[in-house]
């Protein structure tokens, strides 16, 4: 059959909009920005990356719910639509912070980068075969190599770059060996005939090694333990916006993309989480990992004195938890776990704003460094504020009810029995540890006198309108919840 | 008289914009909140005008809804979805809402203008008109609420606006303690409304009031209800409506949990009138009467131990007689008021009770204007005599005071019930007539007919003690006037006083009727039942003789000098001076048990919990060290050493993988051999 192009013109216009757009601003910063400062380069780049976007979001909200596409490559369905606005709103957040954060060389590249790291983002939440999911992760994780190492003059920066292109090279390499053995055993790549040729066989250890590859590499992707030891250096090290957007809109797009594959490309393998018994399958693997992550990310983070370190052991744990979501998305469909993502990437780009906006004054990496926030910049202290107390879960802002949607689904696969139920549980347990580790920080910026000499900081107005934005969707969306259930169901 | 018409169709609310009456109040409480202390008129004004256009708007809501009293206008909508459906709320407007929001409008409307005087010289009045614009938002709330769930929330925001103006002058410790008081009695009440609220819910799957067929005070619902028995033989709609009566019970003050009322009085008299007479006090009136369908549904039954409704008879008439006797031995101006609307609300449950919800609310209404006008001049009263409370020293204020003097008499009679022109009059015939009606038990209509003697002759002892005779301190002597702001709504509650009561006259029960739902009216004469009503204008009579012979002949001398009452029998008195006891025997039972708990808990959790928290606080210390340790020192030792050594970028990368990445890549390899050997012995098993 016959491909169908204007279909498919229509199906990637977002896409389309996002590299036009970077190319459009690259060769505006090429000739007529040559010999500007770098302040008016980066507000032209930004401006002309936020129109991108926009033209992005309205292409994806055009081409709507329209099913698969391209001959089944492409699934154009709520689930994607959802992905595909939260990333470029993401983005659109972390390009809106950038103006006002530490200053950047180059500024058009940059945001070119982040324009392509989207597009990779938003194939990541349309793609139904193995083939495109590959390319539109590594489209995003190049893209994502770049943008962690693109403070030349800090050799962190450097370093971050490095060990994340290293380690991400191989979680690639686990990536590929496992979907090529999935197309060895199935003879196919795309999701559902995937799906239907595991159906009729027991598991053997092929697949078993197959499965464990591919979820090797996402618990790479997403920060899960013990796959997760880059996260650390690489929130540190890398520019803040970089950070922000690794941690908030790949996140998204990586679950959406996550959950899709398993659910619909490899559910007769899911095996069983309600008893280790039975027959193998991935569920009890990312059981294991989501337990690891949990544990491991909620405990490392109270020994941290760094606040990027910090952020990155509570993304961790936040992992751990929305594992636990992509266990439910079986019965409870994809709903709770696309409401967490979300949310909580919209806490960490906030977080990391508020961080990039003080790093204008001095630097920002001990919790120390917050110190007195409330007298040198309120604004900027009220909205850390909600950032961290929705980053814990506290009502009535979004991140409790996150949690509150997660983990009432993964209660509901077997009640309290079975390791799922166990998870459920310590996963509430240790929320409040969690909570912990964000009063401390909150502690610092609201409580603790500022050091001697530490100056006000003025809030450029576009990070004020960026933090603003957030905050007020962290409150609307924990209030009004059904705004995104009602989306993704 | 045409156009007068036009206007009035021209007045209409669609039930989905009903949220508005509320929403006004709560922006001016925002805007309030967010205005710094020197800007007084601004968050006086702002809280009149939305407090005026929220009486527009009820207006216009009234109108509509007397458009077609019958129906149930709804607006329904899903809040978030939880387990297997959406949680619904939604907005309500009937004839009953409707009437309620026009008397809490206006009434609040008087009184934050009478604040605008009274709170003139206090630092802190627009954190006051905050308050109360919260106040008058979530007492909007409750009654245009289409579901229990909406009612409970802001059945719960009142509470905490009548915590936070019971305590408004909090440097003072009985006002802090009075508030505190206020919000744990009323909250046991609470207890139970919340687990009626959720047994209702486990019931029937819905909290919505009226949802097209589905709601749960209609038919299909209530059937259920009463189909199901629970312990005790009793109907399940008998036992969420007793549960749901105890929310009542706190919240309007009833016996046994009215002893927080009479102490609520240390807030600003304009709270006091508001909220601890008007209208808060009355919600719980307003919430049987809303659950009414629910509360009656046991009726029909007959092979039930008890009907919810009798309980709320008794609980009304205990009450009714109750306060009123206390009130006679009280010697605080608030106080006497405060046990007398105690008495009043007891009055208003036992019509409840005894089947007329018309007649309670009707008399919830008058009651409303009354009472706010005897807090008021209460009020007027305390800001001429310089916060002197006491009528024992007050005294001979008729003379300066003549606004305040008259309106305060109009409330005085209306309260006691004078005949044919006072609306308390006819609300009181009311509730007694449905009295008489009841095949129940007579008792609770003699407990009507005594609280209406002493009602009359306790309010005869407060006017001669206040506006009688001379003054018996500096204070009182130097009294003058209120200003206009103070006197203007007085004189407009007292119209109200006089003119509310013609609306539900026997021979013209009109609001009766438009309550129920009926859209004509059928009036009968007076004489019929006439000689119930000879006989409580007989006891009016006696009351205020009684009260006249004992007071007003030999007028007060000294403030030191004993109550008549008092000489005459001096234990009595002093019993119901004291409140029959209801505090000390509180404070000796409940109070203790619950030091004795606190002791018990607080032991444990220094002692046992403390430990084993810090045991897993240490244990994650631990932990979170020992991964720290590895992380950074293991792992990232080497690369710190080598840049800290080293400058060259290329040499850097060379140390740098060969200081940690090496690894961070052994760990992932490790990680998938455990995880493909767990998954396959798991799978072999």
């Amino acid at each position: 059959m016959t491909p169908d192009y204007p279909a498919l013109l229509h199906a990637l216009l977002p896409e389309a909009s996002l590299v036009l757009g970077a190319l459009i601003l690259l060769g505006l910063d090429l000739v007529p920005g040559r010999g500007r400062t770098d302040a008016k380069r980066m507000r032209t780049s930004a401006t002309l990356g936020l129109v991108a976007l926009a033209a992005a979001v309205y292409h994806s909200i055009d081409a709507g719910r329209g099913g698969v596409a391209f001959a089944g490559v492409l699934i154009l369905d709520s689930l994607a639509l959802g992905t595909r606005v939260g990333v470029l709103g993401l983005a659109a957040l972390t390009l809106l912070l950038m103006p006002g954060g530490s200053r950047i060389r180059n500024p058009a590249e940059y945001v070119a980068v982040v324009l392509f790291a989207t597009a990779g983002f938003t194939l990541m939440a349309v793609a139904q075969q193995l083939l495109l999911a590959y390319l539109a992760l590594e489209l995003a994780s190049l893209s994502l190599y770049v943008l962690a190492g693109f403070d030349k003059t800090r050799p962190e920066s450097a370093e971050a770059a490095l060990k994340y292109f290293l380690l991400g090279g191989i979680s690639a390499a686990f990536l590929l060996f496992g979907f090529s053995l999935l197309y060895g055993l199935t003879g196919s790549i795309a999701f559902p005939d995937i799906a239907r040729h595991l159906g009729g066989h027991e598991p053997n250890p092929l697949l078993i090694v197959a499965l464990v590859m591919v979820l090797v590499a996402f618990g790479f992707k997403a920060a899960a333990a013990p796959f997760h030891l880059w996260a650390p250096d690489v929130y540190q090290g890398a520019p803040t916006a970089s950070a922000a957007l690794i941690a908030s809109a790949s996140k998204l797009a990586g679950f959406t993309l996550f959950v899709r594959l398993l659910w619909s490309g490899l559910a007769p393998a899911a095996g069983s989480a309600a008893s280790m018994e039975g027959a193998p399958g991935w569920l009890p693997v990312v059981a294991i990992i989501a337990a690891v992550s949990l544990l491991l990310g909620n405990l490392g983070a109270l020994a941290q004195s760094n606040v990027r370190r910090l952020l990155a052991y509570s993304a961790i744990a936040h992992a751990g938890a929305l594992l636990l979501g992509v266990m439910a998305a079986g019965s409870a469909g994809p709903a709770p776990l696309f409401y967490y993502a979300a949310t909580y990437g919209l806490a960490t780009v906030g977080a990391f704003g508020v961080i990039s906006v003080v790093e204008r004054a001095g630097p920002c990496q001990q919790i120390t460094d917050l110190a007195g926030l409330h007298r040198r910049s309120p604004l900027l202290a009220g909205c850390l504020l909600v950032f961290m107390l929705s980053l814990a879960g506290i009502p009535p802002l979004a991140g409790f009810f996150g949690k509150f949607a997660v983990f009432a689904a993964a209660l509901k696969i077997g009640g309290l029995a079975g390791p799922i139920g166990w998870l459920a549980v310590l996963a509430i347990f240790l929320s409040a540890v969690a909570l912990y580790y964000y009063l401390i920080v909150l502690k610092q910026a609201l409580v603790a006198a500022p050091a001697d000499g530490a100056p006000h900081i003025a809030v450029p107005l576009t990070s004020a309108a960026a933090l603003a934005i957030a905050a007020a969707l962290l409150l609307v969306l924990g209030v009004f919840p059904s705004l995104v259930l009602r989306i993704v169901q | 008289m045409l156009e007068l018409g036009a206007f009035l169709r021209l007045m209409t609310l669609p039930v989905h914009l009903l949220w508005l009456i509320a929403a006004l109040p709560l922006l001016a409480a925002g805007i309030g909140a967010l205005t710094p202390r020197r800007g007084r008129a601004l968050a006086a004004g702002v809280a009149i005008a939305a407090m005026a256009l929220s009486f527009l708007l009820s207006c216009a809501a009234l109108a509509t809804a007397l458009a077609q009293p019958a129906a149930h206008l709804v607006h329904n909508f899903a809040w978030f979805d939880l387990g297997l459906g959406p949680l619904r709320l939604g907005w309500l407007l009937d004839p009953l809402t409707a009437f309620m929001c026009v008397m809490v409008t206006l009434v609040g409307l008087l009184i934050f203008v009478f604040s605008v005087g009274y709170m003139h010289a206090d630092a802190n009045s627009t954190r006051f008109f905050c308050f109360m614009s919260v106040f008058a938002a979530a007492m909007l709330g409750v009654l245009i609420a289409n579901s229990l769930l909406l009612l409970f929330v802001c059945w719960e925001l009142v509470g905490l606006a009548s915590y936070l103006l019971i305590g408004f002058w909090f440097h003072k410790p009985a006002a802090a303690a009075a508030a505190k008081k206020a919000f744990i009695t009323t909250r046991i009440g609470d207890l139970g409304l919340l687990l009626g609220m959720l047994w209702l819910y486990d019931s029937t799957g819905t909290l919505l009031f009226f949802d097209a067929g589905n709601g749960v005070l209609e038919a299909g619902a209530l059937g259920a209800l009463t189909a199901q028995t629970t312990i005790g033989g009793l109907a399940v709609s008998t036992a969420i409506g007793l549960l749901v009566f105890c929310g009542a019970i706190g919240k309007s003050g009833q016996f046994p949990l009215h002893v927080w009322l009479p102490d609520a009085m240390e807030g600003p008299t304009p709270v006091s009138a508001l909220i601890h007479a008007a209208t808060m006090v009355a919600a719980g009136v307003f919430l049987v009467a809303r659950v009414y369908p629910l509360m009656a549904a046991d009726q029909a039954l007959a092979h039930v131990p008890i009907h919810a409704l009798t309980v709320v008879a008794f609980i009304g008439a205990i009450t009714a007689l109750m306060g009123a006797m206390i009130a006679v031995a009280q010697n605080d101006i608030k106080r006497v008021l405060a046990f007398s609307t105690v008495s009043q609300l007891g009055y208003m449950m036992l019509a409840l009770g005894v089947g007329s919800w018309v007649a309670a609310i009707f008399h919830l209404l008058t009651h409303a204007f009354f009472k706010a006008l005897l807090f008021l001049g209460a009020g007027s009263v305390i800001h001429a005599a310089h916060h002197e409370q006491d009528i024992r020293r007050l005294g001979g204020l008729r003379g300066p005071m003549r606004t305040t003097f008259a309106t305060f008499a109009i409330g005085m009679m209306a309260l006691s019930g004078v005949p044919f022109l006072f609306s308390g009059f006819w609300s009181k015939e009311a509730i007694l007539h449905a009295a008489h009606a009841w095949n129940g038990s007579s008792l609770p209509l003699f407990a009507g007919l005594a609280a209406v003697v002493l009602t009359a002759f306790y309010m005869t002892r407060l006017v001669a003690e206040v506006f009688f005779g001379a003054p018996r301190s500096e204070a009182a002597g130097h009294a003058h006037e209120s200003p206009p702001t103070m006197t203007i709504p007085l004189i407009g509650l007292a119209v109200g006083a006089v003119l509310l009561g013609f609306l539900g006259t026997p021979a013209y029960p009109w609001l009766q009727a438009r309550l129920l739902g009926e859209t004509e009216v059928h009036g009968h004469s007076l004489l019929e039942g006439g000689g119930l009503m000879m006989l409580s204008i007989v006891l009016v009579a006696l009351g205020i003789g009684a009260g006249w012979a004992i007071y007003w002949r030999r007028l007060r001398a000294t403030a030191t000098a004993l109550d008549p009452l008092e000489r005459a029998t001096p234990r009595t008195f002093a019993a119901l001076a004291a409140r029959l006891g209801f505090d000390e025997l509180y404070a000796a039972t409940v109070g203790r048990l619950s030091n004795a708990t606190a002791a018990l808990a607080d032991a444990l959790d220094r002692h046992v919990w403390d430990g084993a928290i810090r045991f897993l606080a240490r244990l994650g210390e631990f932990t979170g060290v020992v991964s720290r340790e590895t992380d950074e020192d293991m792992l990232n030792g080497g690369f710190d050493a080598g840049s800290e050594s080293l400058r060259g970028t290329g040499k850097l990368y060379s140390r740098a993988q060969t200081g940690e990445t090496h690894g961070y890549l052994r760990v992932i390899a490790i990680g998938f051999v455990l995880l493909v050997l767990i998954v396959m012995m798991g799978g072999g098993q």
